[in-house]
């Protein structure tokens, strides 16, 4: 649980809906599309895969469901979309409950990982086959099929078969199959996953204008923290069948409520400490290392021990001490980790833990000035850091 | 007729269909027999019906059971002969198989990509065409006067004909030439999915191509050792038509007894005691067979 | 390994198979009635066969008994391999499973054997069936049932499993899945099926002769018992015939196989570079 700030300092950020910037918080529509209560899926009598989990998506939002291998979020996705059968816990969409309906009756559809378009159909009868089993009328389908074609720009390949196209173009049939139905809610399994790095920067923002644009609700499950995060407008963390914290990206990345939440997402230096002072507008943490001060006041007390959290790009280094007693510790620089865009550096301090500081390459020439063996002080201001009490 | 349809479909989930019917059919015409094989080989051949084995005595049930097809058996040192002599066979089959069978397997593997198809079906082509013709067609190559002993006399070889029929030779030629695309074609299967990288890995690690043969090839292949070698070896122990056509009468098998007892003695209790015992023979190398074919379930699963 | 004598062991491999089947077909058009004999090329063997009527209406029954045992054999084979592969547990898996897989090695004559004390035991109970073409049908259907149950086996393992899921996630109730995506797919499989079972039933020997009634001859049982009583040219008329026509059959689904495989990858590379441009 995150010690809450007291003065004003949650997500201040404006709410925009610029489809570009799908980071900032969205303005969010009160109705409630999914509501998923005390859902518990156990394997074998003794493994669970999904333990007790309740949460609410609202029309309109992307979910992610954020998590390493084993943590129970494609269980989860499965039972949305009707291939799981929970062992406890009711599932309602739009008011209605359908835990017990089967996968073929839901207004749920699912863009598969593999894609798993049909081999022996062409893409416009791809996209097609779930309007068939609806019985709509043929020009109906014939109008719904072309519609979904211009939307992922795919008029021109309506005849090819799957193994006629590249991947990017396969995954766009995959989710222009998957939308094609208008369905309530819209499951993506992984929808990254198969796509190089340069490809899947550009995918991400079409995926997310396409959905935008059809406006359907959608709850995405991934590993990759960036697409979580790009993608999303509201990400739960996932552990072991439980989830960990739920927010919008930056609170769940500004503002972990706990030690396990810091150390996935991103990374985290995490400095062990017991308060010293207590007010109101501030707090002092005494570390090993340094002090800290905390410009805003915590729900802790004196005396109470706690993890301070410094995300290294909040970190700044300079080969000179500076004047303050409080927010800087000092050591030797013992790697540098170039990126291209930042360089890591990582400094052991003196007192033998080592933590990593991101600077911008804001300049061609690197000139920090800091090389190996060079002795370092990393600074910080005082509202970089989030106090954590587990 | 499509009421009855809906009924089905509403009221018997698929999957009790699915498994029903193939369960059924096998327990008919593969289980069932078995067991009637084994009754019937505890009776006379006069009463050989289900109900004449059970008398009622003071309201108990006594099962009458007759051994007597099983003591002839035993006593009659022939039938352990003929035991032992086509299990011998089988082996030799089985041997030569995997020994011609393997190489050519292996060599069949490592061919360039685009031949491998057109020398699957080479190989295949034989198996297509009647096994029985191709037996036949051993004979007439055989035979005295046949075209083998022609050909060699005819090129002033051998000046008499070679006595190749209705001996063990010939007996083993239509076993091997029968048998060996059994052989060949699980070995081809493993060996075509050997994946050359651990060949590369050895020999990165210093391993003579011969050593790597022995230590990783062979090893990795065992599982297509295995299945031809069963393939082989369970079916040939009782062989009856190769024998029948191409054997003589110092080949004993047992294949050829079972069939004799039954058409020629008309002795059907006879005929099933000796199926009993050959079941009995090759059950174990059955339940590893088994065993082969359910890991390849699991394994692909 | 030397790729000379790679080349060599195989060359002698196919030397040993075809050998029979060259020589068979070579004295098929010999004169002589001493098969073995060359005397003169003739086709009066070809000839007695369009006359043997026995012969030709054994082949007639054979491939009657054939095509129904396929369509039976590929019928319940699929039906096993479904149950085997798509549910992992049921009472009585293991049972299953050794029974579908034990007709493919266990002997000949213990099949026959068995099929027909069972079908006599039938027939006192019952009343039918009588033996002739139905047994026959039956024992073949059995042994085909194992075999087809093996190539469909293998090709649903090989299937994407999601596709089902995709399938029912559009709508689909489960038995649409099957007629309209596993069906289509599993198709190769169920014709490889079809024709390696109809093979089998067309060329057995052991299991005819047990399960056959009066007046019912396989083309295989009449070749046998000529066969047991000595040469006859007239059984190398009817083999080349047969090899022929498989030949034909087998060579041509070979090329068009491989033509297709061609097509497909040319199609795949083509997606590839067009999506590259």
């Amino acid at each position: 649980m995150a010690i809450t700030a007291t003065a004003d300092a949650a997500s201040t950020s404006p709410a925009t809906t610029s489809s570009a910037n799908t980071s900032a918080v969205r303005k969010k529509t009160p109705q409630e599309l999914l509501r998923v209560e005390g859902i518990t899926k156990v394997y074998d009598g003794s493994v669970k895969a999904v333990d007790n989990i309740s949460l609410t998506v609202a029309t309109g939002e992307i979910f992610a469901l954020l998590g390493g291998s084993g943590c129970g979020k494609s269980t989860l996705l499965r039972m949305l979309a009707g291939f799981e059968k929970p062992t406890n816990g009711k599932i309602f969409l739009a008011g209605k409950d359908i835990t017990d309906i089967p996968a073929y009756k839901r207004p749920i559809n699912m863009m598969f990982q593999s894609y798993a378009l049909f081999p022996h159909l062409t893409v416009w009868e791809n996209i097609a086959f779930g309007l068939r089993r609806d019985d709509m009328a043929k020009p109906d389908i014939a109008e719904r099929v072309e519609s979904m074609l211009g939307l992922v720009q795919l008029t021109k390949f309506a005849q090819r078969k799957p193994h006629q196209l590249s991947g990017g173009q396969q995954q766009r049939v995959a989710l222009a199959r998957s939308l094609a139905k208008r369905p309530k809610l819209l499951l993506l399994d992984e929808p990254l996953g198969a796509l190089d790095k340069k490809l899947r920067e550009k995918t991400q923002l079409e995926l997310v204008n396409i959905i935008e644009e059809v406006g359907v609700t959608c709850v995405l499950v991934t590993h990759d923290q960036e697409e979580a995060m790009t993608m999303a407008s509201r990400i739960a963390v996932m552990s072991e069948g439980s989830f960990m914290q739920v927010g919008s990206p930056d609170e769940v990345y500004e503002m972990p409520n706990s030690r396990q939440v810091a150390d996935f997402i991103g990374n985290v230096n995490i400095f062990d400490g017991v308060i010293e002072e207590d007010e109101s507008d501030h707090v002092t943490i005494r570390c090993e290392e340094c002090l800290h001060y905390v410009g805003h006041g915590i729900s802790g007390n004196t005396g109470m021990s706690v993890g301070v959290a410094l995300r290294p790009e909040k970190i700044m280094l300079s080969k000179e001490q500076p004047t303050n007693g409080y927010n800087w510790c000092a050591g030797e620089v013992i790697e540098i980790v170039y990126f291209g865009a930042h360089t890591t550096y990582h400094l052991k301090l003196d007192s033998g833990k080592v933590i990593k500081a991101q600077e911008l390459n804001n300049t061609r020439d690197l000139s920090c000035g800091l090389t190996w063996g060079d002795r370092a002080y990393a600074h910080w201001n005082d509202m970089a850091m989030v106090v954590l009490t587990h | 007729m499509t009421n009855i349809f809906n009924y089905l479909r509403n009221h018997i989930p698929g999957r009790q269909i699915v498994i029903g019917v193939p369960y059924l059919w096998f327990l008919l015409l593969a289980a069932i027999p078995l067991l009637i094989v084994l009754k019937i080989s505890l009776s006379e051949m006069e009463s050989t019906s289900v109900s004449s084995m059970i008398s009622w005595t003071q309201g108990w049930p006594t099962i009458k059971l007759n051994f007597a097809s099983y003591i002839f058996l035993s006593t009659d040192p022939l039938y352990f002969e003929t035991y032992l002599s086509s299990i011998k066979y089988a082996l030799v089959t089985t041997i030569i198989c995997l020994a011609i069978g393997y190489p050519f397997a292996y060599f069949m593997a490592r061919s360039p990509k685009h031949l491998q198809p057109m020398l699957l079906m080479l190989i295949m082509l034989p198996f297509w065409t009647s096994f029985l013709l191709r037996i036949y067609a051993w004979k007439t190559l055989m035979v005295n006067n046949g075209v083998i002993n022609n050909v060699l006399i005819s090129l002033g070889i051998i000046n008499d004909p070679i006595a190749m029929m209705n001996t063990p030779f010939s007996l083993l030629v239509g076993m091997v030439y029968s048998y060996l695309p059994f052989m060949i074609l699980p070995l081809y299967a493993n060996l075509s999915k050997l994946d050359v990288r651990y060949l590369e890995a050895a020999a990165d690690l210093g391993t003579s191509p011969f050593r790597t043969f022995w230590l990783v090839t062979i090893p990795l292949s065992k599982a297509g050792i295995i299945a031809g070698s069963m393939l082989v070896f369970i079916p040939a122990v009782g062989e009856y038509v190769i024998p029948e056509l191409l054997g003589g009468p110092d080949t004993l098998m047992i294949g050829r007894v079972l069939w004799d007892e039954f058409f020629s003695n008309n002795d059907w209790p006879m005929a099933s005691a000796v199926a009993v015992v050959m079941i009995l023979l090759i059950l174990l190398p059955m339940a590893i067979f088994n065993k082969y074919q359910s890991d390849q379930l699991e394994a692909k699963s | 390994m030397n790729k000379a004598f790679g080349r060599a062991w195989m060359v002698m491999v196919y030397i040993f198979l075809y050998m029979p089947i060259v020589t068979l077909v070579i004295y098929s058009f010999n004169a002589s009635p001493l098969v073995t004999v060359w005397t003169e090329a003739s086709l009066r063997w070809y000839v007695a066969l369009a006359k043997d009527s026995d012969l030709i209406a054994a082949v007639w029954l054979s491939l009657k008994i054939a095509f129904f045992s396929a369509l039976m054999s590929v019928f319940f084979g699929t039906f096993t391999a479904f149950a085997l592969t798509r549910y992992k547990r049921f009472p009585g898996r293991t049972l299953l499973s050794s029974m579908s897989s034990t007709p493919l090695v266990m002997p000949d004559v213990i099949v026959g054997l068995s099929l027909l004390l069972m079908l006599v035991s039938l027939q006192h109970w019952l009343g039918f069936p009588e033996r002739g073409l139905f047994t026959i049908l039956l024992g073949h259907a059995l042994l085909g049932t194992a075999y087809a149950a093996v190539v469909v086996t293998s090709r649903l393992q090989e299937m994407d499993g999601r596709l089902d899921e995709a399938a029912m996630d559009l709508g689909c109730r489960p038995f649409q899945v099957f007629r309209l995506v596993t069906l289509p797919l599993l198709l190769p499989a169920l014709v490889s099926a079809f024709l390696l079972t109809f093979t089998l039933s067309f060329d057995d020997v052991v299991l005819s002769s047990f399960l056959s009634g009066p007046g019912y001859s396989t083309m295989p049982m009449v070749i046998f018992s000529r066969a047991r009583l000595g040469l006859n040219p007239t059984i190398n008329a009817v083999a080349t015939v047969t090899i022929a026509v498989v030949s034909i059959a087998v060579i041509a689904s070979s090329i068009y196989q491989s033509r297709a495989e061609r097509q497909r990858k040319r199609e795949v590379a083509q997606a590839y570079s067009d999506a590259n441009q």
